[in-house]
């Protein structure tokens, strides 16, 4: 008894500290790469750091003056809304449109399977800048297709219509497209969590007399439930993000003060006011509040790993 | 353990890297001797000149570094060419570093402000007279000065003014105008459902201010080191109005719009469907976008430069009681990085491309020349004169050390759009004076 407890008892202990050890240069570089920026950032928050104090002016501790003064300014509050909506509006309809996608690529025959996702791989690997470039072109309002569409549909006041005028039209624009770059990561992910649910289950649960939606949400749902939670985590902290897109339709014309994110926000302090202190505090509440918004679904997360 | 000593390799690899380039830092610091006054030759070293965008020619590139090499002895000049896009924000993180900064830099003129009154270019007073002193376009000299020092002077100037369509405005019985309100008349009824009298976006701040220096107004003006925004200045409350009133009966453009590619408007659509705009207002070389298509000798669709003179002119916007309305020239500065540590150099390179043998070249190459002596290499056609014209009577947007900030911050787009879109002008430039001011003086 004894000699065959101890010995899986000593392999276990070796395992035990192997783990740590592979862990070691992914920490390494995380440290390296992630470590000194951040710790860069937090000290230039908490002291006043301009154009002048990159200039070589002495740079004064002022310690948490920039974050009263950033977390009292309106114009950041507008943005903080806006930008939680819009993360949020973005990653559902993404998880959903990808759910849906997925499903379809399940239900219909491979050779319409396989267009369906070498087109969505298209759309995933089109570099946004050519894809954002490509999408105000549709959107134009002189020379745009969705304006001649909806003219040629009858609705003859699209005519010159201009979406990026209005926050609104604005903001929607700019969804369709994340949306658009989105889905097939999501789609992907899901179709293959889905190839995981045993036919077996399905079947047995259609035997028992549950439909279609009854199937879907009781057993498929719960099923490739880790792979949802992952997915909509991620897209939540990559919409909270957002950054280029928006920077990029605004240069098309659009109210920008009304159209800014977090992100734009960060890079008009930052590298338009050269105001690199106030710009570094907003940063460090963005990591807050994403710590804050994907908080909940990481708890559930690591729950659902211990279990 | 094969990843785990791999990675420990390259980590390892880049330390060192990191410690090489940090070394290296230290003699290339120490090396710098010639201080600014040194009237020894200075020591022989690679100088390095950053120009902004493709406005400056190769030709002209080549002559700077051939004559500078002769004039200097085992020295060289290195010309890199920045994008416009990121120019403030390279210029940010090399000027302070003695060890990367270039040593001469092409700066935008709006753009001056932002680092003359941090002190990151050199006092260059003591050339002022030698380079061409009061010869020199004064607009951009001013935004290149603070307290009366010379940090940054005028590099080549661009001028705006009217392209039109001389057929159109031929039909319509009209000739033209002499006066600024004889331009809103006449662009106002030349308007129809399909063309723009005048195309012009509502966020065009910067074609919009020229209404504002015509009736004298400012944007802004100083008192004591002190910034406040003019806008509720009867003046400028003038100016706003008028462009208001221009903007609402002859434009077709969106309020939102900035910056748009007005050349297409003038020239006739697919099939020679009628076009755009029977006017708009624009850099001289919008020039070379406008016109009938041709062929050039690659055999590529262009545009003929305007050749059909009884279908496209230009003129300069006319002023208020007649003569030239002030507009918003473009245009570069140039300067020495207060870092460099090849000052005597870096003058030697200025004093070259002040030489008229320099200044002749940008205007041949259709660059207005800083010094006023050497516009006449312009040439003597109307695009020529319409550019010494305008750009004699131009204006800059004020030297203020918060303008980057402000541009950044895209207010003035605001501004203008929403007085566009109708807003009462005189509650929003209150509104926008009380935002402005502190925002020039840099205080958020």
């Amino acid at each position: 008894m004894t000699t065959t407890t101890s010995a899986p008892r000593t392999r276990r202990g070796r395992r035990a500290r192997l783990p740590y050890v592979l862990l070691i240069p992914a920490v390494a570089v995380l440290a390296v790469g992630m470590g000194y920026p951040v710790y860069w950032q937090i000290t230039t928050s908490l002291h006043t750091y301009g154009l002048a104090q990159q200039f070589g002016q002495p740079a004064p501790f002022v310690g948490l003056a920039n974050y009263t003064r950033i977390l009292g300014d309106e114009r950041l509050w507008a943005v903080v809304v806006r930008s939680v909506l819009f993360c949020l509006v973005n990653a559902f309809l993404t998880v959903g449109i990808g759910v849906g996608v997925a499903l379809l690529m399940r239900a219909v025959n491979r050779i319409v399977r396989v267009v369906l996702q070498v087109s969505m791989l298209l759309a995933w690997a089109m570099p946004m800048v050519a894809a954002v470039t490509v999408w105000k072109w549709l959107f134009d309002w002189r020379t745009g297709v969705v304006n001649w569409l909806l003219v040629q549909l009858g609705a003859t006041s699209y005519d010159q219509h201009n979406w990026f005028a209005q926050p609104l039209s604005f903001f929607f624009v700019a969804s369709v497209i994340i949306v658009w770059m989105s889905v097939p990561f999501v789609a992907l992910s899901v179709f293959a969590a889905l190839t995981q649910v045993p036919d077996e289950v399905v079947e047995a649960a259609r035997i028992d007399g549950a439909g279609p939606v009854a199937t879907f949400r009781w057993i498929t749902v719960p099923m490739i439930r880790p792979v949802l939670a992952i997915v909509l985590l991620l897209q939540i902290i990559w919409d909270l993000r957002v950054f280029a897109q928006i920077r990029l339709l605004q240069d098309s014309g659009a109210p920008v003060s009304e159209t800014n994110l977090l992100g734009n926000f960060i890079f008009e302090l930052g590298i338009g006011r050269q105001d690199f202190a106030s710009a570094a505090a907003v940063s460090i509440l963005v990591l807050a509040l994403t710590v804050l918004v994907s908080w909940p679904y990481v708890r559930s997360l690591l729950k659902e790993d211990r279990s | 353990m094969r990843i785990v000593r791999s990675a420990a390799l390259a980590i390892a690899g880049v330390m060192a890297l990191a410690a090489c380039s940090s070394g290296s830092t230290t003699p290339a610091a120490s090396s710098g001797s010639d201080a600014p006054g040194t009237s020894a030759a200075p020591e022989a070293a690679d100088i390095t000149l950053w120009v902004a965008g493709g406005d400056t020619p190769q030709e002209l590139r080549d002559y700077l570094i051939t004559t500078f090499a002769e004039q200097n002895p085992g020295s060289t000049l290195t010309i890199e060419q920045q994008d416009w896009g990121d120019l403030v924000t390279k210029l940010t993180t090399a000027l302070p570093d003695p060890a990367n900064t270039p040593d001469v830099v092409e700066v935008g003129n709006t753009q001056s402000p932002t680092f003359t009154t941090i002190g990151a270019f050199a006092d260059i007073t003591d050339m002022y007279d030698e380079l061409g002193g009061s010869k020199l376009l004064q607009s951009f000299v001013d935004v290149g000065k603070v307290d009366g020092k010379n940090y940054a002077l005028p590099y080549y100037f661009g001028s705006r003014y009217m392209f039109y369509r001389k057929d159109i405005w031929d039909a319509a019985g009209l000739s033209v105008p002499t006066t600024l309100s004889d331009f809103a008349a006449d662009v106002k009824q030349l308007r129809t459902d399909t063309m723009s009298g005048f195309a012009m976006g509502g966020q065009d701040w910067r074609d919009g201010i020229s209404w504002v220096f015509a009736n004298g107004g400012e944007l802004a003006t100083q008192d004591g080191g002190t910034w406040t925004s003019t806008l509720s200045d009867p003046k400028t409350i003038t100016g706003l109005q008028q462009w208001q009133s221009i903007y609402q009966t002859a434009s077709n453009v969106p309020a939102t719009e900035r910056d748009v590619a007005y050349w297409d408007f003038l020239n006739d659509g697919t099939d020679g469907a009628a076009p755009e705009a029977a006017t708009i207002m624009a850099p001289g070389w919008a020039r070379w976008s406008i016109g009938d298509l041709t062929k050039n000798d690659a055999g590529d669709e262009v545009r003929d430069g305007m050749a059909d003179t009884s279908k496209f002119g230009v003129f300069p916007l006319p002023g208020v009681d007649g003569g030239v309305a002030p507009v918003f020239a473009g245009g570069s500065n140039i300067a020495i990085s207060a870092t460099s540590q090849h000052q005597q150099l870096a003058r030697n390179l200025l004093k070259i491309i002040f030489s008229p043998e320099y200044q002749t070249m940008l205007g041949k190459h259709g660059l207005g020349p800083a010094n006023s002596d050497y516009v006449s290499s312009l040439g003597d056609d109307v695009f020529a004169k319409t550019m010494i014209e305008t750009a004699a009577a131009s204006k800059l947007t004020p030297a203020a050390p918060g303008w980057a900030a402000v541009e950044a911050a895209f207010v003035y787009e605001d501004l203008f759009q929403k007085i566009a879109e109708g807003g009462d002008v005189t509650a929003l430039a209150k509104q926008y004076d009380e935002k402005i001011t502190p925002m020039l003086n840099g205080q958020g």
